[in-house]
């Protein structure tokens, strides 16, 4: 079967909250030989996609939406590869969901995403404060923050974070990567929060975060 | 200046509304939706945008009772200058911003008075979840059932029994006033006021 037909059988899976429907499906692709990678990356990331698209048409409500985003995350878990180089990292990364947000699923996404390409993740959960992921960002030596939103009200107070990086004189040394449907649907979004990139979904994070602490590490050097 | 407000709010908050107003707390006009429009966004967003319509224009101001409901829920206040209650949810309005925190925090499922009477249909018609899916989503997600109880219709303990096994989760029932919902309705009025006024200065100007 061709990725895509598996990635069409995926998503309705996901939009029927067939949860076994989806776990078996992941199952008989990589019984059938389709490697983890390609499972994430041809056939469950376009139906990520594809439900962020539903989501941001509105054909999906916020209940629908969420109950297939956990099967999302399911179908990811079940094929994410292991962590196999655990003493040569990337770097450290401070993740979460701002202040009011509870929408984690694209968080944890990302934060499963960033662990598998080798970075150490430190994910705060949901409703985490702007002070919060700055102090872990500064205890653990991380130049990405990335702050997560789901809606637009919430994203809003990822403004705040920015202001307290920008206040501790931070503004080269740590970079702020947002994401969440939201941005999506609103990319100006990005530069009103006052984010420094983002990405459309979890499957491009590790791209973002390489690039963001490249451009740290270059603005940090004298 | 004393403005005419209409109060454009979800039906799932129906009764405290009401009784809002009954106690002369609030005043203005009520106007409700139906609470089932949040399983059909575009019909809400739609629904929505057709009132405001209507009204645009009309002396007074407009109050949204809605939380985080529809992706462009923002887009509506600046687009018809009306005021919304800064909540991201129907819950959070009535139980304050802090205890809805704190709830969260404990993976809370927050059940309100009327959707405590729909969420046999909500779960299985419109979401489509057999118990053994609910029990499993449910289970890795929320800890506990919470009735938020405003005390203006008897808890419906058939109902949180019957969702309490549905789900696997157990329930409990935390009794709120209206309080936080009534600070909340104000601050949004003042703000939808405020709105008004510079039209009105504006009509007055033309």
């Amino acid at each position: 079967m061709i990725p895509q037909i598996w990635s069409e059988k995926l998503l309705a899976t996901m939009i029927n909250a067939d949860r076994n429907g989806a776990a078996e499906l992941i199952d008989q692709a990589l019984a059938e030989g389709v490697e983890p990678w390609q499972v994430i990356a041809d056939i469950l990331d376009p139906a990520i996609v594809q439900l962020g698209c539903l989501w941001e048409e509105e054909t999906m409500s916020l209940a629908q939406s969420f109950v297939a985003s956990k099967i999302a995350e399911d179908a990811l878990l079940r094929c994410i590869p292991e962590k196999s180089d655990t003493a040569h990292t990337k770097g450290a990364v401070v993740i979460g969901n701002i202040e009011d947000d509870f929408h984690s699923l694209g968080r944890k996404t990302v934060g499963l995403f960033l662990s598998a390409a080798g970075w150490d993740v430190y994910d705060l959960g949901n409703d985490v404060p702007a002070e919060e992921l700055l102090e872990k960002a500064l205890e653990v030596n991380a130049s990405v923050i990335g702050a997560s939103a789901m809606m637009q009200t919430t994203a809003l107070n990822i403004r705040k974070l920015r202001q307290l990086i920008d206040d501790r004189g931070l503004t080269g040394r740590i970079k702020l990567a947002v994401g969440g449907a939201v941005f999506n649907w609103r990319p100006d979004l990005v530069a009103e929060v006052g984010g420094d990139g983002t990405v459309r979904n979890a499957v491009g994070a590790d791209e973002l975060f390489m690039h963001l602490q490249t451009e740290a590490q270059r603005e940090a050097t004298p | 200046m004393n403005f005419h407000t209409v109060w454009l709010s979800c039906g799932v908050v129906r009764a405290e509304m009401e009784e809002l107003r009954r106690r002369g707390l609030i005043n203005g006009e009520l106007l409700f939706l139906d609470s089932m429009l949040h399983m059909d966004p575009p019909r809400l967003e739609a629904t929505l945008t057709a009132v405001l319509e209507q009204n645009t224009g009309m002396p007074g101001c407009l109050v949204l009772v809605y939380g985080d409901c529809s992706a462009r829920m923002l887009d509506l206040v600046h687009r018809f200058r009306v005021g919304r209650v800064n909540v991201i949810n129907c819950a959070q309005l009535l139980l304050g911003r802090d205890r809805y925190r704190q709830l969260m925090l404990e993976e809370a499922f927050m059940v309100l008075p009327e959707w405590a009477q729909r969420w046999e249909h909500i779960m299985k018609s419109e979401l489509g979840l057999t118990k053994a899916v609910a029990h499993d989503l449910m289970g890795d997600n929320r800890g506990v059932l919470v009735y938020l109880d405003s005390g203006l219709v008897p808890v419906p303990e058939q109902y949180l029994v019957e969702f309490s096994a549905y789900s696997g989760l157990p329930w409990r029932v935390e009794t709120v006033t209206l309080d936080c919902m009534l600070a909340t309705l104000l601050e949004a009025q003042v703000v939808a006021k405020a709105w008004a006024g510079q039209e009105a200065e504006v009509q007055y100007e033309k």
